[in-house]
């Protein structure tokens, strides 16, 4: 597709939406080609859109996408951007909706602890809001300063603090979808805006979460809201072994604190990167070898008495105490982990600018170990293969409350600017690896980003199995030309199996 | 900050802190500059911007304490609890 100035579809682009809020320029265009995920910067031509789109309404949203349907142009929803997936990212060009603009506080409900949002919106600026109610709203990535709501809808968003308030699906309750013909649906359990449980019909809510832009366009959307605590509690605490520090996370997480908002396993690997690339932990002994760290929020009583007993388990375990300084820091950090500038070495020690990139999955307590060792020993592989990447270790978060499962990522540093072809293959071969680590201890690909990249992308229809095939049929008959992100998800053979 | 500009410019004497880090301020590290010499190279900072970089990081982990909760409660003092 190509789009020129002065195109009958940039004319009618500017009527609906006015003439400043159609962006042609290529500054506009290359900042909307791409996300924090490892890029390959030597084919950057490839991502690019052929224009931006501002609307302000889900009325204009819906008037693009029904321009776009009739004369079949892609289409990416793009929201913050902070997607590691690549969701926000063109393959085939077309038109970018960047929906910041949309981005109103409709309502705050106080007496049914709700508040209706645009989607453009970011939770941090919503929550200084919601905060002059004694509320907040507590959707917690490690992008919470950038994210936007949509873009949590698009992804289905993990959240640190999940184990306690529940994760993106959870705290949404429903929303305006914008479907790819232009029709205007909502979703949520049942029809009603503000219901967090109904039997009525078939649960659409999860099938327009995670679709990372291939169903639609959500543009506003009803939270559901909490107290905001009173008090937090992160202690971090060192372990002379890994071993010792896996089971006492495991204890915390089972522990049954009603508190109990998250905890993260750092292995030996993230561990000796912190040490050597990120300042943290540099005085600490020798014979600290990996961290465990929890987070409880609520009243202050509540996390006090939590918090001795975590403390409790926690030395039951071996652990050692790291001081309030470094708990309270680290803890913090956590919150923003988009706004740290990065380096990485080469295998000679030198050091070199990377970009972050952290694969993730789902893993149950039981399978951490093991594929603990067979990623790094795929990490291990791409380091010896280039320069380009760097081991930079792995974390375990839990997923929620009961410890079953946990956000696993092994973080790989990636020097960008540096990568070709043949690195950018390994990259994706060493991607499409781990994926198959993760699905042969019986997890799942993504607990958080998204499986929709090259390489572990090949075996999201090994994880589904039947259920791709019924993706396949819902994409065809939600989107009958095609136009939302074509290229995402393998979706595209869908319409060749049609044809 | 110091008044004389060479003054500025002339950080405190390094210590090793490990095989890879130096130190100049407390709580402070940098790279060993040994290791920054190929791909990227250090820059000189005066001290006061050293500082002020650090401290704003501290600022804003402060904040986002208080943005989350009213209170952060200290680990010292449940250890405390619980050896009594």
């Amino acid at each position: 597709m190509s789009v020129l100035i002065g195109d009958p579809v940039l004319d009618e682009l500017r009527q609906i939406l006015g003439p400043g809020h159609v962006l042609t320029g290529k500054a506009d265009r290359l900042n909307r080609a791409r996300v924090p995920a490892p890029f390959p910067v030597h084919r950057w031509a490839e991502r690019m859109p052929d224009l931006v789109v501002l609307p302000a309404s889900t009325e204009e949203v819906a008037e693009v996408l029904k321009l776009a349907n009739r004369l079949r142009i892609p289409v990416v929803p793009r929201d913050g951007g902070t997607g590691l997936t690549d969701g926000a990212v063109p393959l085939c060009g077309g038109i970018v909706v960047d929906v910041k603009r949309i981005n109103a506080i409709r309502e705050i409900d106080l007496g049914n602890r709700t508040c209706t949002v645009g989607t453009g919106i970011n939770a941090l600026k919503l929550n200084e809001v919601l905060a002059r109610h004694d509320l907040i709203y507590p959707d917690d990535p490690a992008s919470y300063p950038c994210s936007l709501v949509g873009g949590r809808i698009g992804t289905s968003g993990w959240s640190l603090i999940g184990s306690r308030y529940g994760h993106s699906r959870d705290l949404v309750l429903s929303f305006d979808h914008v479907l790819p013909t232009g029709k205007v649906i909502h979703v949520g359990d049942g029809i009603g805006r503000k219901i967090t449980k109904s039997s009525s019909g078939y649960q659409l809510k999860h099938l327009f979460m995670g679709h990372q832009g291939t169903l639609g366009i959500a543009t506003e959307a009803t939270l559901k809201l909490f107290p905001r605590p009173e008090a937090e509690f992160s202690p971090f605490w060192a372990f002379e072994d890994y071993d010792s520090a896996y089971r006492a996370v495991g204890a915390l997480a089972r522990a049954g604190v009603a508190t109990f908002a998250g905890a993260v396993l750092f292995d030996e690997w993230k561990v000796a990167y912190l040490r050597r690339d990120d300042e943290a932990y540099i005085p600490q002994p020798s014979s600290v070898k990996a961290l465990v760290c929890a987070a409880l929020y609520g009243y202050e009583d509540e996390v006090r008495a939590g918090g001795r007993r975590l403390m409790r388990i926690a030395r039951s375990h071996g652990a050692r105490y790291l001081g309030d300084e470094i708990s309270e820091g680290d803890w913090a950090a956590r919150h923003d982990r988009y706004a740290t500038p990065l380096h990485g070495r080469t295998r000679s020690g030198q050091v070199v600018p990377m970009s972050w990139h952290c694969e993730d999955a789902s893993i149950n307590y039981t399978g951490l170990p093991a594929v603990r060792l067979a990623w790094h020993e795929i990490a291990d592989r791409l380091r010896r293969e280039s320069d380009v990447f760097d081991d930079w270790g792995m974390f375990a978060y839990t997923n929620g409350a009961t410890g079953a499962d946990y956000l696993t990522e092994i973080d790989i540093g990636i020097w960008e600017q540096r990568l070709d072809d043949t690195a950018w293959e390994a990259w994706v071969r060493a991607k499409r690896d781990l994926a198959a680590v993760s699905l042969a201890h019986g997890g799942s690909i993504s607990a958080c980003h998204g499986s929709c990249r090259e390489g572990e992308v090949d075996l999201v229809p090994e994880e589904l199995g039947g259920g791709y095939d019924v993706m396949l049929d819902i994409k065809r008959t939600i989107d009958p030309n095609n136009i939302m992100n074509p290229g995402k998800y393998l979706l595209d053979q869908a319409y060749a199996e049609k044809s | 900050m110091k008044y004389r500009y060479q003054e500025e410019m002339s950080p405190p004497p390094a210590r090793r802190a490990t095989d890879v880090a130096i130190t100049r301020f407390e709580h402070v590290y940098e790279v060993e500059p040994g290791l920054m010499t190929e791909h990227v190279t250090q820059q000189t900072f005066p001290n006061w911007d050293t500082l002020r970089l650090v401290r704003s990081r501290a600022d804003h982990l402060a904040w986002m304490h208080r943005h989350f909760a009213d209170k952060v409660i200290s680990g010292e003092e449940l250890l405390h609890d619980l050896d009594e």
